[in-house]
């Protein structure tokens, strides 16, 4: 997948329970209380979270009458939410390597990274490239990046002072082995059918 | 070809009410029970005969009826009351055949018992 595709499904993973929901979902038989239990979430908000998922076309919800037995999953992930799963466990194990985490909870940040590993490096560039924030939650993001030191914040000295961001050169070569993996995921959109 | 065996299958909103219902309630014993994949089996009055529950989301009771044989349905529907169990109506007979009451568990699944009734 290209960079742009790689931003959309990053950022349909952020938030608390997305990650873990995917993660989770097959170990879980697919089944609802079986993934209630393990996640320690409430019935009501994993009910929410997964009506979200269905209409955002992540997961499918199988009626009682599509199920032939009590036992089969409730919920199954659609071509697309396999390519999230994907990108998921790519994230998760990236997150221990680059001993920062949880990331993923927050939203924007794993786009932002992705921005700044493909060398857009000034905010009208990333914010263009991400197409939706406002330009608050990207200075809001980008402050903590630089807090956490993933992220170096330098100014140029052009015809005008700019403010330029780079990814640290400490995470360089890591964002260079997830961003591979990344890449070489197949990014199946919303509506692909089986 | 077949072997010995039945098992009926619902979806339940809590094992442990199920279990409960059919233990406590119905008299019958618990087989098995997995607490992380919430699912339960319990044995009948039959041999070789189970009811299993896994917990769902959503739940659609089933229209048909499991249906238990009694030695004395009167005697049974009496007793069953008193540990709590709610029947749909009386106990209805049909002539030269069978009585038959119905009862709901947690969910709203129908079940029935029956006494044949010998000429």
């Amino acid at each position: 997948m290209h960079v742009k595709e790689a931003i959309q499904f990053t950022h349909q993973l952020s938030g608390r329970w997305v990650m873990p929901i995917l993660l989770h979902l097959h170990s879980s038989g697919g089944r609802f209380t079986p993934l209630q239990k393990k996640l320690e979430i409430s019935p009501s908000r994993l009910s929410d979270n997964m009506t979200k998922l269905v209409s955002a076309e992540v997961v499918q919800r199988l009626t009682p009458y599509d199920r032939r037995h009590p036992l089969l999953p409730e919920y199954k992930l659609t071509p697309y939410g396999n390519s999230l799963l994907e990108i998921a466990m790519v994230i998760q194990s990236a997150e221990k390597a680059i001993n920062h985490g949880p990331l993923h909870r927050k939203n924007w940040n794993w786009p932002i990274l992705l921005a700044l590993f493909h060398q857009y490096d000034r905010f009208q560039s990333i914010l263009e490239l991400l197409g939706k924030p406002s330009p608050r939650i990207l200075s809001t993001r980008l402050k903590e990046l630089c807090e956490m030191e993933l992220v170096k914040k330098e100014i140029k000295e052009e015809p005008k002072l700019v403010y330029t961001y780079k990814i640290n050169e400490t995470y360089r070569s890591s964002m260079a082995v997830i961003w591979k993996e990344i890449s070489e995921i197949e990014g199946n959109k919303p509506n692909t059918k089986d | 070809m077949y072997k010995s065996g039945l098992t009926i299958w619902y979806n339940v909103k809590n094992m442990d009410e199920s279990v409960k219902y059919f233990t406590e309630g119905l008299g019958f014993s618990l087989d098995f029970k997995d607490e992380k994949q919430r699912i339960a089996i319990v044995t009948t009055n039959t041999k070789d005969c189970c009811i299993g529950f896994a917990e769902a989301e959503t739940v659609a009771p089933v229209t048909s009826s499991a249906v238990f044989e009694v030695e004395d349905i009167e005697k049974a529907y009496v007793e069953l009351k008193e540990r709590g169990i709610h029947f749909t109506g009386e106990i209805e007979t049909i002539p030269n055949l069978v009585k038959l009451v119905t009862f709901q568990d947690p969910d709203g699944n129908s079940f029935e018992l029956s006494q044949t009734i010998a000429d």
